[in-house]
């Protein structure tokens, strides 16, 4: 270790002793010679260390996600509040809007300066928008500023990112992409002699010395840029002289080998400039993100000058947390700027009368959607390396909205601490929003505390469905309309069924009252389970099973009676896949989180687009979608109308399972599904139904988003008719009892009955019509 | 009292109008603004031990004009102008040949327009000039289901898919696709 120190003077001793004694001679000669070889061999070992590492120099580059951009134009559906926090997300400033990545609200009248964005199908420039929000819509929207467009993109907000194990962030900047100013900045700073020297300065050192008693502070350091990188590259933090001596060699080796801007540009991407969390911030890419939300090529004067002031203790200076060090230290860094002639007195007066203009916070927090992030890299697991992912820079473009998200946190976390009165603690709970008709994810989430990165329930818990299974049993009756309609009467009567091996399933309803016979819609509606084991072993089990594998069940799914009444165990996101085909006219519609993968400049490389696949006719559907409806407004659904405005005409399913151990519900509107569980993570009993543990969470959430109701188009090929249901018959609209109900052509019922609803009077309206 | 009755009928046609929206003749889902103030969260209601799911059934003492109906409509919803603007620019994208950034705007459109038919006949078409005639077919399908009682749009929507069922090869399939179109 200390053998270097000796090798620097034996020259001095070897020229100033010729005459001593022979041995001491020898000895010297054969130190100097050990000392050398060692040196030598040191030096090639630095060498190869520092030309292995600067040729394969492949930073490693995190991929960032983002969040869906939101679409800005006449008729946009936001509240005030929604857009509010999405600007905050995206790194907004609440202030004048005379720069990009700034807004200013005065109740619901916005006006938002953007900053623009590189989408793969196009910039989206800057630009200064105007725009209106009433009654949860965008109206009156103009672009003030910039390019007009009726409709305009604001800048996806970042939500999370993939980092290798050492968590160091960055974006690389090409130095032809730095800006001139900030390059003179940097260099009048840290490094006057840098294009002149060879790697080390002592004379550098003296004038930084000099500098900085003038200045009365540490204005300059002494060692150049090229030691700083590789101090930054290579070494470890401790401060030795062997560390010293080790970091000069270096430095004239790398000088050695490569030319000044390559040297430049790497400690351009290689500085330490901040620290968020456990992700380190380096390189000035990054760090203009991640103060302005801006590109280093927009910098302006005073933002500059404190990103160059930071290098000398980002933690020290660092302009959030000590603003007024910060401050002084930015207002140093511009005297510097103007004393060596890069701007002038005055503009350097003017920056520094500038506030510091750092965004609010960090533009994100990386644990924010840990559920959704985790979903979204499974996802890309399926196309990607993990490797690439953490090395390779690349941008993840989700389908996350920010408020929707926010909205189904909310709605978890605020009901289960209603519940919670009750001594509900070991409570816990799930939920998935889509895109109704795309089958994007809007928002997902994993858990009552949605922060916390740990099981992701929405995902990975494993539950029997219950009676959200019904659906799908009278789908599959109702596909067979010469057999049953909705008013097909079905039997509520109790039976039993005796397998080969002996063995005797009994099933019984939820109340364990038995109601003769009942309309199906009603028996669906009401969620009874005496007559949905019967219809369901009337179509057949595989049958049923079959319908769900079209729906997208692609999980084991036992044959047994049993799943009749749910015993199939999905997660959460697997429910809300199948009920995507019940919400749209039968097109089941693969579950995005992607949108689409770009590499860092921008370039596409892969899509996931839009796909539907038709899974069942249109009619059949839209009969279930009555019965779903029916279900919220007179069935097992219907306590959700208290918090929910009826206008929005729902439809949904209760599920709940033995002991309440688990309490589902899924549903949807015209424009969102959801899905929500609550139970608990050990699977014991709770005194919930689906009705009062996963419904009050589903309905809170829906009543807080502004959206259409449900309201589907009447398929080809279906009839509406009055009818009354408990006799099966055709009837007048008058009637007590009459109910419009759509029918598959053909299948409506034959028979018709008057308001008195004798037998006698159908006969005679028949033999009427008959002589009319 | 003449102007009394025009105005009481006035009255009654806005709210058939209002009506005619959720259900029957009039287009266009009802846009539901978000409960502006946290709405009276109701307690989840605490049912007896073993009586939470089931409800009794509304008997006849509930009177029929308040009960509220499932909602349906006739006809599919309406193209929003932001999403005409997005199917022009796909439209051009498609005639210069770029299908597949045609794509990407019609999904933009799709997102801001979901139920509307217009959108997916013309996901449908950009997929015939990706030769992706599966897609093609299945958003073709799409759009038709959301086509409603709008004869030139089911017209359309037939023959599309007629043109993509015999360029797979689906003669008859495709025969009876434009039977379906002939009758409209």
């Amino acid at each position: 270790m200390r053998k270097n120190a000796p090798a620097k003077r034996t020259p001095r001793k070897r020229s100033g002793s010729r005459n001593k004694q022979p041995w001491f001679w020898r000895l010297v000669v054969r130190v100097s010679l050990v000392v050398l070889v060692l040196l030598a061999a040191w030096t090639a070992y630095l060498d190869a260390v520092v030309t292995s590492r600067f040729e394969g120099r492949r930073f490693e580059v995190p991929s960032r996600v983002y969040a869906r951009p939101l679409e800005l134009y006449d008729g946009a559906s936001v509240t005030a509040s929604g857009l509010q926090r999405e600007l905050e997300l995206a790194g907004y400033r609440l202030g004048r809007s005379d720069s990009g990545g700034t807004y200013r609200r005065n109740g619901g009248q916005f006006e938002i300066y953007t900053r623009g964005f590189r989408f793969s199908d196009g910039q989206e420039p800057r630009r200064r928008l105007s725009l209106v929000i009433f009654n949860d819509k965008v109206r009156e929207f103009t672009v003030t500023a910039g390019p007009p467009s009726a409709i305009v993109r604001l800048e996806p907000a970042q939500i999370g990112g993939i980092y290798p194990a050492h968590k160091e962030d960055r974006v690389l900047v090409q130095l032809q992409n730095v800006p001139e100013l900030f390059r003179g900045a940097l260099l009048a700073v840290e490094d006057r002699d840098f294009y002149d020297h060879f790697g080390i300065a002592p004379l550098s050192i003296g004038r930084a010395m000099l500098a900085n008693i003038r200045a009365g502070s540490i204005v300059q350091g002494g060692s150049t840029l090229t030691q700083q990188l590789v101090k930054n590259f290579f070494l470890t933090r401790d401060q030795t002289l062997l560390r010293k001596a080790n970091e000069a060699l270096m430095a004239l080796l790398l000088e050695l080998h490569y030319d000044k801007d390559d040297i430049l540009e790497t400690y351009i991407n290689e500085v330490y400039v901040g620290q968020a969390g456990t992700r380190a911030i380096h390189g000035f890419g990054l760090a203009s993100q991640f103060y302005f939300g801006e590109s280093i090529t927009d910098l302006k004067s005073h933002q500059i000058a404190l990103l160059v002031g930071l290098v000398k203790g980002p933690s020290y200076y660092n302009p959030r947390r000590h603003p007024d060090r910060a401050r002084s230290r930015r207002d140093l860094v511009l005297r510097v700027m103007a004393d060596t002639g890069l701007i002038s007195e005055q503009e350097a007066s003017r920056a520094r009368g500038q506030p510091l203009g750092v965004s609010a916070r960090a533009s994100y927090s990386e644990n924010r959607y840990p559920a959704y992030i985790d979903l979204v890299r499974r996802h890309l697991a399926r196309d990607y390396r993990r490797e690439d992912l953490e090395s390779e820079g690349l941008r993840i473009f989700t389908t996350l909205n920010p408020d929707i998200q926010y909205a189904a946190e909310s709605a978890v976390s605020d009901t289960l601490t209603s519940m919670d009165t009750d001594s509900e603690r070991a409570l816990e709970s799930a939920m998935v929003v889509t895109a109704r008709d795309s089958g994007e994810v809007l928002a997902l989430v994993g858990g009552r505390d949605p922060q916390f990165a740990g099981f992701n329930r929405a995902v990975d818990a494993m539950r029997p469905i219950g009676s959200l299974v019904k659906p799908f049993v009278y789908l599959t009756a109702l596909q067979h309309p010469d057999k049953y309609t909705l008013v097909t009467p079905v039997e509520d009567r109790s039976f039993s069924l005796v397998f080969d091996d002996g063995r005797r399933w009994e099933p019984k309803n939820y109340d364990g009252e038995e109601r003769g016979e009942v309309p199906l819609h009603r028996a669906l509606s009401n969620s009874y389970n005496l007559p949905t084991v019967r219809v369901g072993l009337d179509v057949g089990v595989d049958t049923v099973r079959t319908t769900l594998q079209d729906f997208g069940v692609d999980g084991e799914i036992s044959g047994y009676p049993s799943l009749l009444l749910g015993s199939v165990s999905m997660a959460p996101v697997t429910v809300a896949q199948i009920y995507q085909g019940l919400a749209t006219s039968g097109f089941n519609t693969p579950l995005r989180t992607i949108r689409q993968v770009t590499d860092a400049g921008g370039e596409a490389l892969s899509r996931y687009s839009l796909k539907v696949k038709q899974v069942a006719d249109a009619g059949s559907v839209h009969l279930i979608q009555y019965a779903l409806q029916e279900t919220m407004q007179e069935g097992t659904g219907s306590s959700a109308y208290r918090t929910v405005p009826e206008a929005l005409t729902l439809a949904g399913k209760t599920g709940t399972t033995d002991g309440g151990r688990d309490s589902w519900f899924a549903g949807f509107s015209g424009d969102l599904l959801a899905v929500t569980w609550v139970g608990r993570d050990d699977n014991g009993p709770t005194s919930l139904s689906g009705a009062t543990g996963a419904l009050p969470v589903w309905a809170r959430f829906m009543a807080r988003v502004p959206q259409h109701g449900f309201s589907p188009v009447v398929p080809d090929g279906v009839g509406y008719h009055w009818v009354n249901s408990e006799q099966a018959a055709l009837t007048d609209e008058g009637c007590r009892n009459a109910r419009l109900m759509p029918f598959i052509v053909g299948s409506e019922p034959e028979i018709e009955i008057s308001c008195g609803g004798s037998i006698q009077r159908r006969v005679q309206g028949w033999f009427e019509g008959l002589f009319r | 009292m003449t102007s009394k009755l025009i105005r009481h009928s006035a009255v009654l046609a806005m709210a058939g109008l209002l009506s005619a929206c959720a259900a029957g003749p009039g287009g266009g889902s009802i846009y539901v603004p978000a409960s502006s103030e946290e709405p009276e969260a109701p307690k989840p209601p605490r049912i007896e031990t073993g009586a939470g799911e089931p409800r009794v059934e509304r008997k006849s003492e509930q009177p029929e004009d308040e009960r509220m109906a499932p909602a349906y409509q006739q006809e599919g919803d309406a193209l929003p102008p932001a999403a005409r603007g997005l199917i022009q620019r796909a439209d051009s994208l498609l005639a210069s040949g770029d299908a597949q950034a045609a794509v990407s705007q019609l999904e933009r459109a799709q997102r801001i327009a979901p139920r509307s038919s217009t959108v997916y006949f013309r996901l449908s078409e950009a997929y015939v000039a990706l030769d992706q005639l599966g897609s093609a077919e299945q958003f073709a399908l799409k759009g038709l289901s959301l086509a409603g009682n709008d004869a030139s749009l089911q017209r359309n929507g037939w023959l599309l898919l007629a043109d993509i069922r015999r360029a797979r090869g689906n003669v008859a399939g495709a025969d009876q696709a434009e039977a379906r179109a002939a009758n409209l």
